[in-house]
């Protein structure tokens, strides 16, 4: 047996997993987005493309556009903060940068519904915040929050990637920029923002797939007037009963994300030719 | 650290140093400060109440474990977090040895295909998660397979494997195939080359992998949620429905409970490397830094 034939074989196994429970799923999820549904709410086969027009209803385009919406606030907040905090701990954190990512990390590890709900006994018209200050603002409910909860969710997969990029640069190449008259802002500028790019593109589409199909933090931060696409699709699941439907909706939010993911897969692959 | 300290230690420190401490813009400190005190705030927040005596959400009245007692006394929740347990650490096993053996065959194989089947594994990172929980729950409904512990089990491998991909893959590149060679040219066959050779190398980010598999599907919501049978249900799944029925400081104490389970795996991910002698932290290893 030739070497490669002998690892080859080891692909075979994890290689024929991710094709029956990863592949082959979403292909029933896209013949039954075409489906409908018999009398006792079961989903069947059939050629329903109606299903898709339903999608772009102008009762459920508006959820589709604050999805968009909530989910590039989310990458903008995400970068505007993460972009910082990577750079403070990259450029001058010394021999504290491996805690201090690790400190990043970690709140990741705290289940997200938890952490949404922390975020609820604080904001809430009762909560910590309102008590301490003796107001009565309403955070809760409101876009901001959801977005808050997003942001706060996703944040380490915008950090991380710019940290990486950061902490890959060579510093004297800051230290060249200023040598050469440059002010922060111009050495920033033409410096490291251009040499941090692909962390940036990467942290960019980490941050918007997940957001764009999150159902936690508008469900629990926000209302039926925050709800997004994901909450839709669930709700087809789980209280309409309407699959199919459900289905279609997830293969339209799907095939708008596939734009970001095969720019981030591309990046990655031509990552990997370089490396 | 500030401005005005410098001039002290300048004395004894390199000047590279020094340099540094004049540049560091003091707005970037204090908003790291900020960023930091954000980040714990909630968390914080969830542990501190958790040892609350009273049902207060605002003001700590003293130190108590009636929260985790009750968490513990009830069997429901009993059941919940073995299931819990137990599917985090089939999932751990399975996803472990089936993402190392694709991360050999990825790297090794070298064939017409590698190039694109090393982009393909991202795709199940990169996927919503909604979209893979209603595909698996489609998938299920489809073939007749009852909603229950495996299910969940199931479609938890299934999103783990491309991460063990992905930890093993970095460590197996900067490895190179010469000590591989050496034991091929030596006699060893295959089987015993990677046993021996190959796997030993491997083990830091082998470990790594998988305590991080364990704290991901601990951790799971979404997958799980779509899933999931009647019962038992996993703590997440619980957790779902216990906030939505309103804010009970049970909640809390489920939850710092999680944290210290996903913790203590973080930890050994983190630590297992050093105690095994090597020189890369664990941190690099996950976040596939090494070598770069």
């Amino acid at each position: 047996m030739s070497e490669r034939r002998f690892a080859a074989s080891f692909l075979l196994p994890g290689g024929l997993w991710l094709l029956l429970l990863f592949l082959v799923p979403l292909g029933i999820l896209l013949a039954i987005s075409f489906g409908t549904t018999d009398d006792l709410g079961n989903a069947i086969y059939g050629w329903y493309p109606e299903n898709y027009s339903r999608v772009f209803d102008s009762i459920y385009l508006p959820v589709l556009a604050r999805s968009v919406g909530f989910a590039l606030a989310t990458v903008v907040l995400c970068l505007l903060i993460g972009y910082p905090v990577a750079y403070y701990i990259a450029v001058f954190g010394g021999r504290w940068k491996h805690v201090l990512v690790a400190l990043v990390v970690l709140p990741f590890f705290v289940n997200y519904l938890v952490r949404t709900y922390a975020w609820i006994a604080m904001l809430g018209d009762e909560g910590l915040v309102n008590g301490a200050l003796d107001t009565e603002i309403r955070f809760l409910n409101t876009p901001y929050a959801v977005i808050g909860g997003l942001v706060y969710g996703y944040l380490a997969f915008m950090l991380l990637p710019i940290y990486a990029a950061l902490d890959r640069m060579d510093p004297s190449l800051i230290e060249a920029g200023k040598d050469l008259y440059g002010s922060r802002w111009q050495t920033f500028r033409h410096v490291t923002l251009p040499h941090t790019f692909q962390g940036v593109l990467a942290g960019t589409v980490l941050v918007f797939l997940p957001a764009v199909g999150d159902f936690v933090s508008a469900q629990l931060l926000g209302g039926p007037d925050e709800y997004m696409v994901g909450n839709l699709i669930q709700q087809q699941f789980f209280a309409a009963e309407d699959w199919p439907f459900g289905a279609a909706l997830t293969v339209v939010m799907m095939l708008f994300l596939l734009v970001w993911m095969i720019m981030y897969l591309r990046a990655a692959a031509r990552e990997a030719a370089v490396a | 650290m500030s401005v005005e300290a410098a001039p002290a230690p300048a004395a004894q420190s390199p000047p590279r140093r020094r340099v540094k401490q004049f540049d560091r813009p003091r707005f970037l400190r204090v908003f790291t400060a900020v960023f930091y005190l954000f980040l714990f705030a909630p968390i914080v927040l969830v542990v501190l109440f958790s040892f609350n005596s009273t049902r207060s959400l605002q003001n700590f009245e003293g130190f108590s474990l009636r929260w985790y007692e009750r968490f513990f006394e009830s069997e429901s929740l009993r059941d919940s977090l073995i299931a819990s347990v137990e599917i985090a650490l089939i999932t751990m096993v399975v996803a472990t040895i089936l993402g190392t053996m694709l991360a050999y065959g990825l790297v090794r194989a070298r064939t017409r295909w590698s190039g694109t089947a090393n982009v393909l594994m991202l795709v199940p990172l990169v996927t919503p998660e909604i979209v893979a929980g209603a595909s698996a729950l489609l998938l299920f409904t489809q073939i007749g397979l009852q909603l229950s512990l495996t299910t969940i089990v199931l479609g938890h491998i299934t999103f783990s494997i491309s991460y063990v991909t992905v930890v093993v893959r970095g460590r197996l590149a900067s490895l190179g195939p010469e000590v591989e060679n050496a034991a091929l040219d030596l006699g060893a066959t295959r089987l015993q080359t990677f046993r021996l050779v190959t796997l030993p190398e491997l083990w830091p980010a082998i470990l790594a992998a998988g305590l991080l598999v364990f704290a991901l599907s601990f951790d799971d919501f979404v997958m799980s949620f779509f899933t999931t049978g009647e019962s038992p249900q996993p703590l997440p799944v619980r957790i779902w429905s216990a906030i939505r029925f309103g804010v009970t400081p049970t909640i809390n104490a489920i939850g710092s409970f999680m944290l210290a389970v996903s913790m203590l795996a973080i930890g050994l991910a983190l630590l297992l490397p050093r105690l095994l002698g090597r020189r890369e932290s664990g941190l690099g290893v996950l976040i596939g830094r090494e070598g770069a």
